[in-house]
């Protein structure tokens, strides 16, 4: 064989010789370079995000890259809306191989990350006392069992807004419990000017889970306890949480349509001045304020009202950084969620975009301050804030709760036949303890 | 002898030409039904951290009390059983429309089958703004010939959002009834009606006498398939109304999608995918049989 090789190549001509041996060096001075370039290569970590918030992290990338050449970050822009990017991210975990090193995700859906083994339990990289700074709820919200399976990065959180020029018209001052909420609407609704008391989401959606939840833990009361995986839906306290839903749209302090409601609704009605008191998410604040807004100046924003003797609360939406289970470079991974959810990263993002910061201290920051003053009531808010039950299940139970809330608030069910019902199923799910007894 | 020889190798040779054909369908069809069913025997899901766990029938016990899914298998009824009625009727309007001989009628037959061509996706896109609320195109005809004085949120309401879903797909399948239809209508010899126009029929009488049972085979066939991909529908809803509001148009098929997507719940899809293989196999299978009846009644006549 190797005699043949030989007899072959001494066959051929001087130059044709020469070209193999040439070609034979270069190709292996080739090799030898591309595996050197790839050695230098920089390791590039990448995860999906909503199109347009793509955009927006495209500040902190090119501040990361400039900091860190070892690193690139590729973003892939996914679909706009937040549950066609969770099926995404789903669809690649479920295959087994997935090309993402981070996942950006929604609060909610850590639990189901977690449970489904697809996120690193970040414990180890994390001290408590960094933890500390970051909103009680944002970390809380991120484990999962005994793991922490997410890094806060923007915080989001419902709270009550006001018109203020309508309470001074009436000479009040703003409610603190359900019931003073229910008197001032009604007074002003005779006395003044605006049509509506009270407007929030009732439409069968996420939204109206986020209400819901405000308001049962403003009556005592509480969906799932995540660690004995009671339900409590069928308890005095949720169900005066439903019948106040109920009893608003009766009442009329709420429009008939709020069972249709998404944010921008409610926004939109409160915008053009038609309502006096709204449940909504920070964002609303620049937009009620803008120029040409009917009620620029005239508002404020407070944590939501609650029973006598109970803690007003908030309930806790936002994004944040978990690392995926099957990631390649992890390490580097990590340096990029550490610059993300950095208070420098956080501030620069949060000046820029106008979110919320899930640090509790850059509320108080007096750059954020100069460019945000209400920031200041916002911390108000953040400090009551209230996660949804971490349970892995979560997507499940909140369909759940959705559809019976629903029908509770279009009368098809009276609230405790409704809650009933869902804590059955709820428990169904799952597997509970049955504590109807 | 030698006949029953020949016969019998002839038969061994068909045999080994069909096998390599019955195993691609075995693969392709078998399999994953009988994988269905295998993990429809399983719990697998968040609470067993993903792993199998053998449960019997439980999945299926836990489906009887399932009331959304007796819900989403109710629309699916209701949304399949008012697509055919009204795709038959439509379509073999348009059919006997196209079996006419006038100016154009290659371009008008070419139009026609053009909605069944479009991807579903799009199409469903395009009626979502139709019946949008405030921007749409239906509510503005309505209320210019002021059949309406304010506009209806169509895919908002529980009621409206059915029978919108159902127009989109009426429209868009209305062709495929109707193409093949017509094909069904040319293989009918004129001199049928000829001669049954000069024992003295009237038309009317001549389309319920030769018309209807010549063509029935061809309606047999357009319900059959019509019924498989209705009950099976996901794109048209899934993009129109995404099931809601307040699960008034979901369908079977997306309770199943959001059961193993959304939820991670394999076991309990798995079972939702085999009940529903079930009911789809006996309607195909009761109408296969009627099929075979008609056509060799047919047969007979002719």
């Amino acid at each position: 064989m190797f005699d043949t090789l030989r007899n072959w190549v001494l066959q051929l001509g001087r130059r044709t010789r020469q070209a193999i041996a040439i070609s034979a060096i270069a190709a292996l001075v080739a090799i030898a370079l591309g595996t050197w370039s790839v050695a230098q290569q920089p390791v590039t970590i990448s995860f999906l995000v909503r199109a347009v918030e793509a955009e927006q992290l495209q500040l902190l990338v090119d501040q990361f890259e400039a900091e860190n050449p070892d690193i690139r970050i590729d973003i892939v822009q996914g679909p706009n809306a937040a549950d066609a990017v969770e099926n995404l991210y789903t669809t690649s975990f479920l295959l087994g191989d997935s090309p993402y090193d981070l996942v950006y995700a929604d609060v909610v859906w850590i639990p189901k990350f977690a449970a489904a083994g697809w996120l690193q339990d970040l414990s180890d990289r994390v001290s408590d006392d960094d933890l500390s700074a970051f909103l009680e709820a944002d970390v809380l919200s991120g484990q999962y069992q005994d793991g922490l399976y997410r890094m806060p990065f923007r915080s989001d959180m419902g709270m009550l807004y006001y018109r203020t020029d309508v309470l001074d018209e009436i000479g009040a001052e703003p409610p603190e419990t359900f019931e003073e909420l229910l008197a001032l609407a009604q007074q002003a609704q005779t006395e003044t000017d605006v049509t509506w008391g009270f407007v929030w989401q009732g439409a069968q959606y996420e939204g109206l889970i986020t209400n819901f939840v405000e308001l049962v833990s403003g009556f005592g009361g509480f969906w799932v306890n995540p660690d004995t995986l009671e339900v409590g839906l069928d308890s005095p306290e949720a169900i005066a949480a439903v019948e106040f839903m109920r009893q608003v749209i009766a009442d009329g302090i709420t429009p008939g349509g709020v069972t249709n409601y998404i944010e921008e609704d409610s926004l939109r009605m409160f915008e053009n001045g038609n309502a006096l008191f709204l449940r909504n998410w920070p964002y609303v604040w620049a937009e009620a304020n803008k120029d040409g807004s009917p009620v620029q100046g005239n508002i404020a924003l407070k944590p939501m009202v609650h029973a006598e003797g109970q803690q007003p609360a908030a309930c806790l939406g936002g994004w944040g950084f978990g690392l995926a289970v099957d990631t390649p470079h992890p390490d580097e991974a990590w340096r990029v969620v550490e610059f993300f959810t950095s208070r420098q990263g956080q501030k620069d993002f949060v000046l820029e975009f106008a979110y919320v910061p899930s640090r509790r201290d850059l509320f108080t920051d007096p750059d954020i301050l100069a460019a945000f003053p209400h920031y200041q009531q916002l911390l108000e808010v953040a400090e009551t804030t209230v996660p949804r039950p971490p349970v892995g299940q979560y997507a499940q139970i909140s369909d759940i709760l959705q559809r019976y809330l629903s029908a509770a608030i279009t009368d098809q069910l009276s609230p405790e036949d409704a809650m009933q019902a869902a804590a059955r199923e709820t428990r169904r799910v799952l597997g509970s303890p049955d504590n109807n007894a | 002898m030698t006949q029953d020889y020949i016969r019998q190798r002839e038969r061994r040779t068909g045999w080994l030409l069909i096998l390599p054909a019955l195993l691609v369908l075995l693969l392709v069809y078998a399999y994953p039904i009988l994988r269905a069913f295998w993990l429809s025997v399983f719990t697998e899901n968040l609470s067993t951290n993903l792993e199998p766990v053998f449960s019997g029938f439980e999945n299926y016990g836990r489906m009887a009390q399932d009331g959304r899914f007796w819900a989403s298998l109710g629309n699916t009824a209701i949304f399949t059983a008012a697509s055919l009625v009204l795709e038959l009727i439509l379509g073999l309007g348009v059919a006997l429309t196209l079996d006419q001989a006038f100016r154009g009628r290659g371009w008008v037959r070419t139009i026609a089958i053009l909605p069944w061509a479009l991807p579903t996706a799009l199409i469903a896109l395009a009626w979502r703004w139709i019946f949008n609320g405030e921007f749409g195109v239906w509510n503005d005809i309505l209320m210019r010939l002021q059949i309406i004085g304010n506009p209806i949120n169509w895919l908002g309401d529980p009621n409206w959002a059915m029978l919108g879903v159902i127009a989109a797909d009426v429209w868009k399948t209305t062709s495929f009834v109707a193409i093949l239809l017509l094909a069904g209508l040319q293989s009918i010899p004129q001199d049928l009606y000829e001669a049954h126009a000069i024992d003295g029929a009237t038309p009317l009488q001549s389309f319920r006498k030769i018309t209807l049972p010549l063509i029935m085979p061809q309606i047999l066939i357009a319900m059959l398939f019509r019924f498989a991909q209705a009950f099976g529908i996901f794109d048209l809803i899934q993009v129109m109304t995404g099931g809601g509001p307040g699960g008034a148009t979901e369908m079977v098929s997306l309770y199943i999608y959001a059961t193993v997507m959304r939820y991670l719940d394999f076991g309990y899809g798995a079972a939702l995918v085999v009940v529903t293989f079930v009911i789809l196999i006996a309607v195909v299978a009761i109408a296969a049989l009627y099929l075979s009846k008609v056509r060799h009644a047919a047969g007979v006549e002719e």
